[in-house]
């Protein structure tokens, strides 16, 4: 009863438990419909690869990056903070509610990055030098886009994909022979020897690398409207992907519980608000005291063209701050998926907007996206959720209920293990 | 080309078209005299602003048989024979047909006392409504006695003959602006007509020749309307001598792009580039030349067969500045061929707004959807969904192993 | 034992992770000051288009020294006629015509070859460098096409191959290779038929360029020479008797670019004291929590579990 083997504790890390959602079938229409998206998406991508750029994007010389770079992975990476915000809340600060909810994280944040380094794959023109990432000597330590070349992939494939190990292990643990048991118990000690390794360079290379979005715009100088250009922009971009991150985990986690029809966990909840709170009130702290510095208040409010998207993308950030200093606002479902919803959204613009929207290369040049580029940038996206609803079908993923800690994999385990 | 020569003064009064008709010129010769003279005059002059040849033989026909005098003074006859140089092989006669040349010295069979007696005769009868044409420079120096004719100097020549004109064509660069014989030391004083002659609308048809065309084209305006074309500040047609050769010419690529020759015979030469650098005048020469070839023959002129323009039209450039110097360009007009300093760039996508719109609305839409599912009763943890009655099957009793459906 | 890091382990990451920061050091020891000062030997343009005549000799000379193909797609086929600057034009004139019918000016666009480039900041992996004599110069072998320099030039120099499958990125490079080695001046500043654009060393384009301003004041725009500071400084000056903005000589201030994207990394990362800081504080508080987990590991798992745990 106390030993390793009893089914449904976890070999690594017991804190993080979850059930799977068995009993239901993976080929439901909704996975057939991303499927859908992602099969067109991915099609296109790889005739892409073996065509040039132009044909297939928007793109141009004055807009060099467009929605690949800009929303797969400046964007959407920040949805796919959630490890990074909650971890940090969880093993650093010690809100230990959230350590239930941290395989929903991990797996919509791995999910989020790779969606986005995939993305990031067919958006460069001449992919054969990326091996350049591995020679240490040719680097240029000046360049953000360096950092960010080098840390978002090893944190997706190394620090975040041993983050997930564990769900994957505890399935093949319960549903493999014992051959398999037997070597995952052999393995399974050094895996948690070198766990708070891990986790370290989970939080510092996002925190590296998140800041590091941000300071690519720098290097765009004048071309990006004052409002939003600032010494500021890395930290204001890793704040905003805490706040994304949280945000989305909540949502991910009420949809889910809607969709499962599944109670949902008020303190957890609770924890998630108020965590997205704090968050945002520092975003907007940091955001404030920066417009003053730089003396942009007047801007701010001009009520022109930048001057509405910042009040917008301020606004949406604003109120989930404030309405969910209430603790009843915490505690009503509807509040707390509308809030963490507007909050996401006020922090993906955030980051957005000043890629983009408010980047300005000279006088008649503008950029909107091609149709097979959009067509790819909903792929990935399609992709990442049918990952996501794979990963809750076949790993224990959302937030064991109370009763449920002595589950079993149900239908889905094969040998013997009790 | 001259078969008969009438020399005779006629009747004023009588127009071209009952001229020719007299004379017996077909109609298809006609037409095509008046197809060259629209090709030659495009622009600017009203006579031969008509959509096909037919309409500018109607209103050809209508002008009058003009009178017209033509002086030589120092002259090379260049100017005459180039009236001659047109390929039309009629078109001596039609000239004589169309205007009434009473005197021109090179053409007319008769000498002596007769001719002179031609001169006075027209210039009595057609008083105030000749044209005079002059031809040649008129020398000023020492009272004009550096050219005679008849015993008279060339001056006075010019000054009684012009007192009775209408108006006055001075038709080469020579009688122009003094031409050649102006050239340094100007050991005659050789000056145009406009510096001898007031009081009287003068045309200046610059040109080392000048091509007919443009005299034709200004003599039969006249004819049949009574006006000249408009003139530049030289007193030159506009529609021939608004442009300079830079401009419209064929080689102006090569300038362009770079491509000089820098010697004759050299490689650039033998490949038709640019004579910019080998002294060509044509950015400061205004003429025709490099649309309107010589001879009615593509490619006969100076550029076209690798000489450089000589800017003969020009008083500042021609017998002055050297022929192979190379002038600095001052008046560089930009043509349409360069790029503005902004160019657009970037295009929307109606297909792609469409489906990217489709698929925020539909997030925004299911978005909506879904949350009105949930509770707004606060500390509600039951399976949301429930709230629309949809109570999924084990949300009741906590004991029992909540199995997701 | 289970768990614990050793101060062993402890120890060799920091020293593998100072290891990479300090591979990785800065470009051939390039920092980025404020007011960066041009290499004694920098060469660069000169360009007064107070001259300048449009002839376009520039264009042509350009694509042949640079084996680059005529940019016809505007004229039908038959011109060499680039709209802008792009993958197969390295220099180009342009002309700004005044809409007040006040005249027309020419301008002659190609690399400002910056002292401190923020495109070569940009750059992962050092694709393109600044190289002797400050010339700006790509190398295809180490370019991953991001195109960060093109984001990143306030100029809007660099232009990429959108219409090939192995795209490169086209600007000019003084001719770098083919006749800056060669002791050879740059093709477009050798076939200038007025010397509108003349070559030479950068200290002495400048004092050149005053002294033309000196001896004709209110004749040059703001009496200046464009490129003495902007951005921190470029290797193309620039002379105008129209305002710098009519011809697209964007207003920058005289920082340079690199220094301002990377004055706080450059602390922060050095030798990556920065994120090892941060992973020891962080390493600690989270070994710490970690230990509390592992110490649960011999409790007893039974009933509800987790919730009296926490």
């Amino acid at each position: 009863m106390t030993t390793h083997d009893t089914a449904g504790s976890t070999l690594i890390n017991r804190w993080q438990r979850g059930v799977p959602v068995y009993r239901e079938p993976l080929f439901t229409p909704a996975f057939l419909f991303f499927g859908a998206i992602a099969a067109v998406g991915l099609t296109i991508s790889v005739v892409r690869f073996f065509s040039p750029l132009g044909p297939f994007s928007g793109m141009s010389d004055a807009y060099a990056w467009g929605v690949w770079k800009t929303f797969n992975v400046m964007t959407l990476t920040a949805l796919g903070s959630g490890p990074l915000a909650l971890g940090m809340a969880a093993w650093v600060f010690d809100r230990r509610k959230l350590h239930v909810v941290m395989r929903t994280a991990l797996v919509s944040g791995f999910l989020s990055y790779a969606t986005g380094l995939i993305a990031l794959g067919f958006d460069v023109g001449r992919p054969w030098n990326f091996y350049s990432v591995m020679m240490p000597w040719r680097w240029n330590a000046h360049s953000a886009m360096l950092e960010v070349a080098v840390c978002m992939p090893l944190y997706c494939s190394v620090f975040l994909a041993f983050e997930n190990v564990p769900l994957v292990i505890e399935r093949f643990y319960h549903t493999g022979g014992e051959r398999t048991r037997k070597l995952l118990r052999r393995v399974s000690p050094f895996l948690r020897r070198i766990f708070p390794i891990m986790i370290t360079g989970s939080y510092v290379l996002p925190l590296m690398h998140q800041s590091s979005l941000g300071g690519l715009l720098l290097l765009a100088g004048a071309k990006i409207h004052p409002l939003w250009q600032s010494p500021a922009l890395p930290f204001l971009y890793v704040i905003a992907a805490c706040v994304a991150g949280s945000g989305f985990v909540t949502c991910l986690l009420l949809i889910a519980c809607l969709r499962y029809s599944r109670r949902l966990d008020i303190d957890v909840l609770g924890e998630l608000c108020s965590l997205l709170s704090w968050l945002c009130i520092l975003f907007l702290a940091v955001r404030c005291v920066d417009l003053v510095w730089r003396g942009q208040l007047a801007a701010a409010f001009a009520f022109d063209k930048a001057s509405l998207l910042f009040l917008l993308e301020t606004a949406l950030i604003l109120v989930p701050a404030v309405a969910l200093r209430r603790r009843s606002a915490r505690e009503t479902p509807r509040t707390v998926l509308n809030m963490s919803a507007v909050a996401c959204a006020g922090a993906m613009l955030y980051r957005f907007i000043p890629t983009t929207i408010m980047f300005d290369p000279g006088p008649m040049k503008s950029y909107f996206p091609a149709l097979p580029e959009v067509l790819m940038t909903l792929g990935y996206i399609a992709l990442g959720a049918m990952g996501f609803i794979f990963a809750l079908k076949y790993f224990a993923v959302l937030p064991a209920e109370r009763s449920e800690w002595n589950c079993e994999f149900g239908g889905m385990r094969r040998g013997t293990g009790k | 080309m001259l078969t008969e020569m009438p020399n005779k003064t006629t009747r004023t009064d009588e127009t071209i078209g009952e001229h020719i008709a007299r004379a017996g010129v077909s109609r298809r010769d006609f037409l095509m005299f008046c197809t060259k003279l629209m090709a030659a005059a495009p622009i600017g002059l009203g006579l031969t602003q008509h959509a096909n040849a037919s309409q500018v033989a109607r209103e050809t026909a209508k002008a009058r048989r003009l009178p017209v005098i033509w002086l030589h003074f120092q002259d090379c006859t260049g100017c005459t024979e180039t009236l001659l140089r047109t390929s039309n092989p009629d078109l001596g006669e039609l000239i004589l047909h169309l205007i009434s040349l009473d005197y021109h010295e090179t053409l007319m069979a008769a000498a002596g006392t007769a001719a002179e007696d031609a001169l006075r005769t027209s210039m009595t009868q057609n008083a105030g409504k000749y044209v005079l044409v002059v031809e040649g420079s008129i020398p000023r120096k020492d009272g004009g006695i550096y050219m005679k004719i008849a015993g008279r100097p060339a001056i006075s020549v010019l000054e009684e003959t012009a007192a009775q004109a209408a108006a006055v064509i001075a038709i080469g660069s020579c009688a122009s602006w003094g031409g050649v014989a102006s050239a340094d030391p100007n050991p005659t004083g050789a000056v145009g007509v406009g510096a001898i002659v007031t009081g009287k609308p003068i045309v200046n048809i610059p040109g080392c020749p000048p091509n007919p065309y443009t005299l034709l084209g200004t003599v039969l305006q006249y004819a049949r309307t009574g006006s000249l074309p408009a003139l530049d500040a030289e007193g030159r047609p506009r529609f021939a001598y608004d442009r300079d050769i830079h401009q419209h010419c064929p080689r102006r690529a090569h300038f362009d792009a770079g491509r000089f020759a820098r010697e004759f015979g050299d490689e650039g030469h033998r490949q038709g580039w640019c004579l910019y650098h080998l002294g060509c005048k044509g950015p400061e020469t205004h003429a025709g030349c490099s649309t309107r070839h010589f001879n009615e023959m593509p490619d006969v002129w100076p550029i076209g067969i690798g000489a450089p323009c000589i800017g003969c039209t020009e008083q500042k450039l021609a017998f002055r500045v050297p022929l192979f110097h190379v002038i600095p360009i001052h008046d560089a007009k930009p043509g349409e061929l360069y790029a503005p300093v902004q160019w657009p760039q970037g295009k929307w996508s109606a297909p792609s707004a469409g489906v990217a719109g489709l698929a925020a609305g539909a997030l925004l839409g299911a978005g909506y959807a879904a949350s009105r599912k949930f509770s707004k009763t606060p500390g509600d943890d039951s399976a949301p969904g429930a709230a629309t009655g949809n109570k999924a099957p084990g949300a009741e009793a906590d004991n029992q192993a909540e199995k997701p459906e | 034992m289970s768990g614990r890091i050793t101060r062993r382990q402890a120890l060799l990451g920091a020293a593998g992770l100072a290891a990479a920061g300090a591979a990785a050091g800065p470009a051939e020891g390039m920092e980025h000051p404020a007011h960066p000062e041009a290499p004694p030997d920098a060469v660069g343009l000169l360009y007064d288009n107070t001259i300048c005549t449009g002839c376009k000799a520039c264009m042509p000379a350009c694509s042949e020294a640079n084996g680059l193909p005529a940019d016809t797609s505007g004229s039908g086929g038959l011109w060499h006629m680039p709209t802008d600057l792009n993958s197969r034009t390295k220099n180009i004139i342009k002309v700004y015509e005044d809409p007040h019918g006040g005249g027309f000016a020419f301008v002659k666009r190609q690399c400002m070859h910056c002292l401190d480039p923020a495109c070569v900041t940009g750059c992962p992996f050092e694709a393109l460098v600044k190289g002797e004599k400050g010339a700006v110069t790509w190398k295809a072998s180490l370019c991953i096409g991001c195109r960060y320099c093109e984001v990143a030039c306030p100029f809007d120099v660099p232009k990429f191959e959108w219409d090939r499958w192995n795209p490169k990125i086209v600007k000019c490079e003084l001719c770098y290779e083919q006749r800056l080695t060669k002791g050879l001046q740059p093709a477009c500043t050798e076939v200038c038929p007025t010397g509108a654009v003349i070559f030479g060393k950068r200290s002495d384009l400048l004092a050149t360029a005053k002294a033309r301003v000196a001896a004709s004041p209110g004749k040059y725009f703001e009496d200046r020479v464009y490129g003495e500071r902007e951005a921190g400084g470029t290797q193309a000056l620039y002379l105008s008797s129209v305002p710098f903005e009519s011809i697209g000589l964007p207003a920058l201030d005289s920082i340079s670019i690199g220094h301002y994207a990377t004055e706080v990394t450059s602390v922060l990362y050095k030798w990556l004291a920065g994120p090892i800081v941060l992973a020891g504080i962080l390493g600690l508080r989270i070994k710490r929590n970690w230990d509390r987990h592992e110490a649960e590991e011999h409790e007893p798992e039974d009933g509800p579990g987790l919730p009296e745990n926490l």
